[in-house]
């Protein structure tokens, strides 16, 4: 017989994974610098896994596992209820389980990553299910999105600005938005990237190494 | 006192439960039958009420709550559910909604969460979402009557909450249906419970069957 004991298990203490988030609006650009940091993590030895919360299907999630990049079981899609933010912050409880399951099935998983569907600038992960979160905008969504001070822009632990090569396509001013991003985040980094030719994605994986996994 | 407060906090759509990505069955109904009224609605709600709450998930929470303390006990009921959801939709949802709760459960420091987590992860339980709450809400405190009514009051707000969602009904409206609901709550709760698991869903079930093979769906079942 089982008995019910008191023993309180911390996520924490529980966890052993790393639990990255990466969110961002749709179409910024998360998934293609997902694909792009599997590899550079992977080359580096990172023993990692991600989840996805497509908000309609398993398009993300099914594009992850037939790239190549990754073993396909290690990739799980957890369905978002029409909510894309509320399954990484108000009940991030479906992807906490996800998680834990990868954990269970591959032992000595080292890095978790979770990208959230396509939301707003609103967005932003609990820190129930993440430890450092990343938020991935565009500049062919508007170089006024820093100055709109969204919590995603404002509270990640990392910006990234993605699609650095469209900006003349676009009329953006890519050196002054990176200057205001900077400006409103108040020291809090920012990096720039290229995702489809995979610029600046060394140096996101170097910010992941340093913050979550502890590697040079 | 506390357990009604304790069955209000964990009845409240605030706990972390993961039950607001699950319409068990709703989005495939709205989808096949189009035009979808309020009143549509609460006679769906109300037989899932009477012909699978009551005398299915009910029986099967009671049932892991009175065991609680003996896990292996828990563990049968958890295979009497798995094997009388008809639906794999919504066995695998019951499953998947069973682990969410646990896991919200596991990391407050439930007494028995982590035991039962051990079982399921294991692979000699399941862990539907009925059964974990049996056990969970036992560790947590809920008395019994609370821990049914929280039971029932859950599937009428994981309903209406997706019916929102999906545009079935407005936020207001919606309020409307939980008050008609009510009674019908409390009187399946205070009736006896019958001596075996089961439930008579199959439009549901028809409906979840196409929706988990739909390519565009905003919830898991």
């Amino acid at each position: 017989m089982l008995e019910l004991s008191s023993r309180k298990v911390s996520g924490a203490s529980q966890a052993s994974a790393a639990r990255i988030g990466v969110g961002g609006p749709v179409g910024s650009g998360k998934t293609a610098l997902i694909e792009r940091l599997i590899p550079v993590l992977r080359g580096r030895g990172v023993d990692l896994a991600v989840v996805t919360n497509d908000l309609v299907t398993k398009e993300d999630a099914e594009r992850l596992r037939r790239s190549g990049l990754i073993d396909p079981a290690r990739v799980l899609a957890v369905e978002a209820g029409a909510c894309p933010h509320t399954v990484i912050r108000e009940d991030p409880t479906l992807n906490m389980a996800a998680g834990d399951d990868l954990e269970a099935s591959f032992p000595g998983l080292e890095l978790i990553i979770f990208e959230s569907g396509g939301d707003n600038l609103a967005s932003t992960f609990s820190l129930d299910l993440v430890d450092w979160w990343m938020f991935v905008i565009d500049v062919a969504g508007g170089d006024d999105i820093p100055r709109k001070k969204g919590p995603g822009v404002l509270k990640s632990d990392l910006l990234v600005v993605n699609k650095t090569d469209l900006a003349p396509y676009v009329g953006v001013d890519l050196e002054g938005m990176l200057t205001e991003a900077n400006a409103v985040r108040a020291g809090k980094p920012v990096l720039a990237t290229n995702a489809r030719r995979g610029e600046g994605v060394e140096a996101v994986a170097d910010m992941i190494c340093r913050a979550v996994l502890f590697h040079a | 006192m506390i357990g009604a407060l304790l069955a209000i906090w964990q009845a409240d759509t605030a706990f972390p439960s993961g039950g607001f990505a699950f319409s068990n069955g709703l989005e495939g109904l709205a989808a096949a039958e189009g035009a979808f009224s309020a009143d549509d609605l609460e006679a769906v709600i109300e037989g899932a009420l009477r012909r699978r709450w009551a005398s299915a998930d009910r029986l099967a929470m009671v049932r892991a709550f009175d065991r609680a303390m003996d896990l292996d006990a828990v563990a049968r009921v958890d295979h009497e559910v798995e094997t009388t959801i008809v639906s794999e939709p919504f066995r695998a949802g019951s499953r998947r909604n069973g682990a969410s709760l646990l896991a919200s459960h596991v990391r407050i420091g439930t007494p028995g969460a982590g035991e039962w987590q051990a079982l399921v992860r294991a692979g000699r339980a399941f862990g539907h979402l009925a059964v974990t709450q049996g056990v969970v809400w036992r560790g947590a405190g809920l008395d019994l009557t609370g821990a049914v009514l929280a039971s029932g009051y859950m599937t009428i707000s994981n309903y209406t909450t997706a019916a929102v969602r999906l545009g079935v009904v407005g936020a207001v409206a919606a309020q409307t249906i939980v008050r008609h609901l009510l009674p019908v709550l409390a009187e399946l709760a205070a009736s006896p419970l019958p001596d075996r698991i089961e439930s008579f869903s199959p439009r549901l079930d028809v409906a979840a069957a196409r929706h988990a093979r739909a390519d565009l769906r905003l919830f898991s079942n």
